[in-house]
């Protein structure tokens, strides 16, 4: 998830240290361009693609992991 | 926000050799098929750009300076052309055509087919196309008809070029062109700002000696809503309103990213090509952010897969002869070439063209 974490500091541009499990994603202008940015991110880090509508759905770092955990594990 | 910043008929039957191969439904690979056409030949390429250039400033005021900034970054349009009022992509393709019949020296009476690709035609009917039949005073031998595809629009009128050259037509003028700048809602900063307007022109000609072209096509009517103008046409009334574009980025976003990669790896394998062995990988202009991670993902080297959309927006089933026509010109004109056409969206559909092309006799843009 490091390399994951950063990707998402990137897309905010903020300091990676401030992205944690309770980073609330809907206080920081997620809306679609930031969602396709994490599509890429994604699809480089796991190769995977989730659809916009899940990650619409995520609304904190922490749904984020969780998402990726379960495509990962499926 | 950073936003993209990450680093039919028998005798075509019988000459058309059709493979099939297996995997993911709604993406190309679900039993994708391909099709090997001989016996043509892309002889030149004339594109026609509007002379009102829109750069991005001109947004700001409407949409705010920010969003215009993350809008750019993702999509890499810095400008675009967009037609006058009146102006039609009937319009801009009959002066690429008109350029092209006399770069190719042929005589109008030589042309056995008119196809007109665009998603926005000069009317609703006749079809565009034999309006332009008229005006560019073909003959009467000469069959003219729309075909109503947009992203993908261009690689289908070469693969019905191809096809009609191979049931017995001599020469094909394919025009392809789009005003969609007629279609967006200011307000929308998904769409505002992403597209141009552009028309193009594509002389084809029967070739016994060319080396077969492979295509690979396809389509996911279940994603149709994501990119649509619902009105306009006769399920609504008019002034019902829908007659914008309406566009869902993110399932966009995602079908092209599901689809070309499959769509360029299965049409490589049926021209029976590497990466290293295409000399241009042209795909339909839709988003810079996006083009890029297509090409890490397949390592292709930048300098093998041109952008040009900083310049001229999306320009729909333009896209590709615009490439064609401004950053390939040289290397299309100057020698032999391989490439890989690909178009994807609208529709959903896709459609990608493996050519080996003689030296083009022209490739070049044109002003009204």
């Amino acid at each position: 998830m490091t390399s994951f974490h950063a990707g998402l500091a990137d897309i905010f541009e903020i300091p990676v240290d401030q992205i944690g499990p309770g980073f609330r994603l809907t206080e920081k202008n997620w809306d679609s361009l930031a969602i396709i940015s994490c599509v890429v991110l994604i699809d480089e880090c796991f190769g995977m693609l989730p659809s916009g509508a899940e990650l619409a759905a995520c609304a904190t770092v922490a749904d984020l992991d969780a998402l990726v955990s379960r495509a990962v594990a499926a | 926000m950073r936003h993209g910043g990450r680093s039919g008929c028998a005798g075509v039957a019988r000459r058309c050799r059709v493979t099939a191969a297996a995997g993911e439904a709604g993406v190309p690979g679900h039993g994708a098929r391909s099709y090997a056409v001989p016996g043509f030949a892309l002889r030149g390429a004339v594109c026609c750009l509007p002379e009102r250039c829109v750069t991005n400033d001109a947004f700001i005021a409407g949409l705010g300076e920010k969003a215009v900034a993350d809008v750019t970054a993702m999509t890499g349009v810095q400008a675009r052309y967009w037609a006058d009022a009146g102006q039609t992509a009937g319009d801009l393709c009959l002066v690429a055509a008109c350029r092209l019949l006399a770069r190719l020296d042929w005589p109008a009476h030589s042309i056995d087919a008119l196809i007109f690709v665009s998603q926005t035609p000069d009317q609703r009917m006749p079809a565009t196309a034999c309006a332009l039949h008229g005006r560019l005073g073909l003959p009467p031998h000469c069959q003219a008809f729309d075909v109503n595809l947009g992203c993908s629009g261009y690689v289908y009128g070469l693969w019905l070029a191809a096809a009609m050259l191979g049931a017995g037509c001599r020469r094909i003028l394919m025009l392809a062109g789009d005003t969609s700048s007629r279609l967006i809602d200011p307000r929308d900063r998904g769409t505002a700002l992403l597209f141009g307007d552009a028309g193009s022109a594509s002389g084809l000609e029967r070739c016994e000696d060319a080396a077969p072209a492979h295509f690979v096509l396809g389509t996911d009517g279940g994603g149709a809503r994501h990119l649509a103008v619902p009105g306009g046409g006769f399920r609504t009334q008019p002034m019902e309103g829908g007659e914008t574009l309406f566009m869902d980025g993110s399932e966009v976003f995602n079908f092209t990213m599901r689809a070309v990669p499959v769509l360029l790896r299965d049409t490589l394998e049926a021209a029976s090509r590497e990466v290293r062995e295409v000399d241009a990988f042209v795909l339909h202009q839709a988003n810079r952010f996006m083009l890029r991670h297509i090409g890490r993902k397949l390592g292709i080297p930048p300098e093998r897969m041109p952008i040009n959309i900083d310049r001229f927006g999306n320009t729909s089933s333009a896209s590709i002869p615009l490439l064609l026509c401004t950053d390939l010109a040289p290397r299309i004109v100057g020698g032999p070439s391989r490439l890989l056409l690909a178009g994807f969206g609208v529709g959903l559909s896709w459609g990608a063209a493996s050519l080996t092309l003689p030296p083009l006799a022209c490739a070049e843009t044109v002003a009204p």
